[in-house]
């Protein structure tokens, strides 16, 4: 076998790399190449064993296939296929082919081609037919036409593809701009990137945000357009669509709370969107009210992935503060290392206590107050309830007070009792038994009349964005470590009771 | 044309025009010499992430990133050095293992001086104006890499495809295709294939050739590449860039790490 590599002396080789490149112009990129019809099997002329010199390596390699495979067809064993029942039918039809065959379904070889090229029988494809002409000019149409299937490289814009509208707010990771698209007109958000003082690069949180963004793409999660860049390598933007409110600023101007079949609605775009992050093993871990964007169509989207970020199995050790407090699951305050989407239910669960009565489920002083919040609502947790929770590195912090009932009910006399369970699976302290994004979404709650209201029915506000203005003020998620490369490594320090992180537990009013 | 191609978990390929008119080429490089500067580079990240003692994934990811980038700059302009280490630095964050800057500097700068045969005793020094020329070299690169790649850095990898076909084939206890495969995806990474091809295109091809040189014949009727959806044209053609790998001792010790090496290089290379 060896020795057809052998065979390549050194003056071969610049017709190799001419070959090669050739090669390479006509090869196809149609991952879904039509083979319908492969498995209906049609012998064409394969063999020229002993075919005559061929200048290139590929030849060769073909040849040599080709002879050996005609020695060898007979015994060709049965492998067991089982992927597909194409590949089951696949194997079976082993045993039965004496010599090597390649199968071209007639339906693929271009007529102009197989007819004109005489070199087709060495060719077991039908974009290879011929190094001719006709076969380079048919391959960049079929190019041209799946061009689109794949991303291609290309840079970053400029920012100056923008016109600057106003700004819509300051947060924790820079500032949001509205913009106008100078090609095309629409308008959009542009999040600058906050990059002074990075001593490590550029920052892992705002690659994951921008990684995860890129990747998660669902009706109710913010679109991404692009990423642009200013004159300075510092300037960073993020394109979004632009989207008119957000729901914690909205939710405060509005007289009432959201009516049953709104809140369903709102609801079960939230949960498509985390079940799909969440089957992509991504973890938003700062879903709040002021993090869902609600435009003029009813739909919601998932906005600022800034602590987003992709896990795995096994699960390493992850960031210990994250959350915007009044949304932090039971066991990131007890000091829990590992933790899961269990977390961001927690959240949704704090979301949807929030769009019922219009106002905060639980808005904690800071992380005591918080624990003792959910204590004071929800009953004690107990080693039955939640087992491991005793041995959870803050346990033995919590305020010693003993509430074992459940309020939930005196908090929501209005919810239905569906509703309640919902929320109480949601609000479940052990996360291991609190429900899951998949599991909400075929909740009774949400087939229980009132049906949930149609996006195209929502009311509609003026949008503040337009306006330059104060957001309504609530707490940002911790700071992460920004600039440091591993923050992730970095959880020790922060904790429940630990002095050190003081500054990071409280509050952050947003600029 | 940019917004709705660049998003998707699909590998960033390739056109032709960007294939035949690199950047390197038209800026007075040979094809030669760029495929040297190329394979020097993935040389260099592979090194240095296996000092690093970080996972093959990110070395995988940074070569990766190494070979898109100049397809979208030139080798005249940006130095191998700095955007190996750009790339090791942004792979490492962008599959979760950071590396520390110090160890990712101070292992760059004993690999560039083994490179170039000189001796190695002597570390950097700790606040030399070396080690901060170099740290500064990769943050500058990382954010080139980023802009010229217009963010898209996710890169899909081979590897549990390939498992999963020698899995399917029953490959997986085979004494040497699956190492053999293994070491062609790995050396596949100094090619250009990952950046014209899919993955599992890729996949199909090193078991391909892996089989073959094991002479375990595998089902040809039909034949099994056509039922995991890969051409026949498309598998042989990376497995002959792969080997040509092996027919070309890399002159390492002669070819230009730093941008002012470039030119006097490219002077001795024309003579």
């Amino acid at each position: 076998m060896d020795s057809k590599w052998a065979r390549l002396s050194d003056d071969e080789d610049d017709r190799q790399r001419k070959r090669r490149k050739e090669k390479h112009e006509r090869k196809s990129r149609e991952a879904s190449h039509s083979r319908e019809g492969s498995h209906t099997p049609q012998p064409s002329l394969r063999l020229e064993s002993g075919g005559g010199r061929e200048e290139s390596k590929l030849r060769m390699v073909m040849d040599a296939r080709g002879a050996a495979g005609g020695r060898r067809g007979a015994s060709y064993q049965a492998a067991s296929v089982t992927t597909s029942p194409a590949a089951t039918a696949a194997a079976a039809t082993l045993n039965t082919a004496g010599t090597t065959t390649t199968l071209v379904p007639p339906a693929l070889q271009p007529p102009s081609l197989s007819s004109s090229s005489p070199s087709a029988p060495l060719s077991s494809s039908s974009s290879s037919a011929a190094a001719g002409s006709t076969s380079s000019a048919l391959y960049t149409v079929r190019r041209a036409a799946s061009s689109s299937q794949h991303p291609v490289l290309s840079q970053c814009r400029s920012v100056e593809n923008y016109e600057k509208l106003n700004r819509i707010s300051e947060g924790t990771y820079g500032v949001v701009y509205r913009a106008r698209d100078r090609e095309t007109g629409d308008i959009v958000a542009l999040k600058k990137l906050k990059l002074d003082q990075e001593k490590n690069g550029f920052p892992i949180t705002s690659l994951r945000e921008i990684y995860t963004l890129l990747l998660a793409k669902h009706p109710h999660i913010v679109n991404v357009r692009e990423i642009v860049v200013g004159d300075t390598l510092t300037q960073i933007f993020i394109v979004m669509d632009f989207i008119e409110h957000d729901l914690k600023e909205l939710m405060s101007e509005m007289p009432q709370p959201f009516l049953q079949s709104e809140v369903k609605t709102l609801m079960l775009q939230l949960l498509s969107a985390t079940e799909l992050l969440h089957e992509n093993w991504i973890l938003h871990r700062d879903l709040k009210t002021s993090n869902l964007l609600l435009n003029n169509r009813g739909e919601i989207k998932v906005a600022d992935f800034g602590l987003a970020r992709r896990y795995g199995e096994p699960q390493g050790v992850m960031t210990q503060p994250v959350v915007t407090l009044w949304y932090r699951a039971p066991e990131l305050l007890l000091g829990s290392k590992h933790y899961t989407t269990a977390v961001d239910m927690w959240s949704i669960g704090c979301i949807f206590g929030e769009l019922v009565n219009n106002e905060p489920l639980m808005p904690g002083r800071g992380e005591a107050d918080q624990l003792e919040r959910m204590f004071k609502l929800l009953g004690m947790p107990t080693e039955t309830t939640w087992p491991g929770f005793s041995k959870l590195p803050f346990a033995h912090h919590v305020p010693k007070f003993y509430q074992p009932n459940n309020n939930l009910r005196s908090r929501f006399p209005y919810l239905t009792e569906n509703g309640l369970d919902l929320m109480n699976r949601m609000l479940a302290f052990d996360p291991a038994k609190r429900i899951t994004a998949e599991e909400a979404l075929h909740h009774p709650y949400f087939s229980e009349g009132p049906a949930p209201k149609h996006p195209s029915m929502f009311p509609t506000w003026p949008s503040k964005g337009e306006r330059t203005g104060k957001r309504a003020t609530s707490p940002s998620a911790p700071v992460a470590h920004h600039g440091q490369g591993d923050d992730d490594e970095l959880g020790a320090g922060g904790g429940l009771f630990n002095v050190a992180s003081q500054e990071s537990t409280g509050f952050r009013l947003r600029v | 044309m940019a917004a709705e191609s660049k998003l998707s978990l699909q590998n960033a390929l390739l056109t032709l025009e960007q294939l035949q008119h690199t950047p390197s080429m038209q800026d007075g490089f040979t094809e030669q010499q760029e495929d040297d500067m190329r394979q020097m580079g993935c040389h260099l990240i592979q090194s240095a992430g296996i000092l690093l003692k970080l996972p093959q994934v990110a070395m995988a990811t940074a070569q990766i990133l190494f070979q898109r980038f100049f397809y979208q700059a030139s080798l005249r302009k940006f130095a191998v050095r700095d955007i190996s280490m750009g790339s090791i630095f942004l792979a490492a964050k962008v599959e979760e293992c950071p590396c520390r800057m110090r160890d990712l500097v101070n292992v760059v700068d004993y690999l560039c001086k083994t490179f170039k045969r000189l001796p190695t005793i002597e570390p950097l020094a700790l606040y030399g104006h070396e080690f901060y020329e170099m740290k500064n070299a990769a943050v500058i690169a990382e954010m080139q890499i980023l802009k010229k790649l217009g963010f898209n850095v996710h890169v899909q990898l081979p590897y549990g495809i390939m498992v999963n076909y020698l899995k399917v084939l029953n490959l997986t206890d085979h004494p040497t295709i699956p190492q053999r495969a293994w070491g062609y995806l790995n050396d596949g990474l100094r090619t250009n294939v990952y950046i014209c091809y899919q993955p599992p295109t890729i996949a199909c091809s090193v078991v391909w050739l892996a089989a073959r040189e094991a002479g375990v014949p595998l089902p040809t009727n039909p034949p099994w590449w056509e039922v995991l959806d890969a051409s026949l044209e498309d598998v042989e053609n990376i497995a002959g860039h792969i080997k040509t790998l092996y027919y070309r001792s890399l002159p390492i010790s002669t070819l230009p790490l730093r941008i002012e090496q470039v030119e006097p290089w490219l002077v001795s290379q024309g003579q």
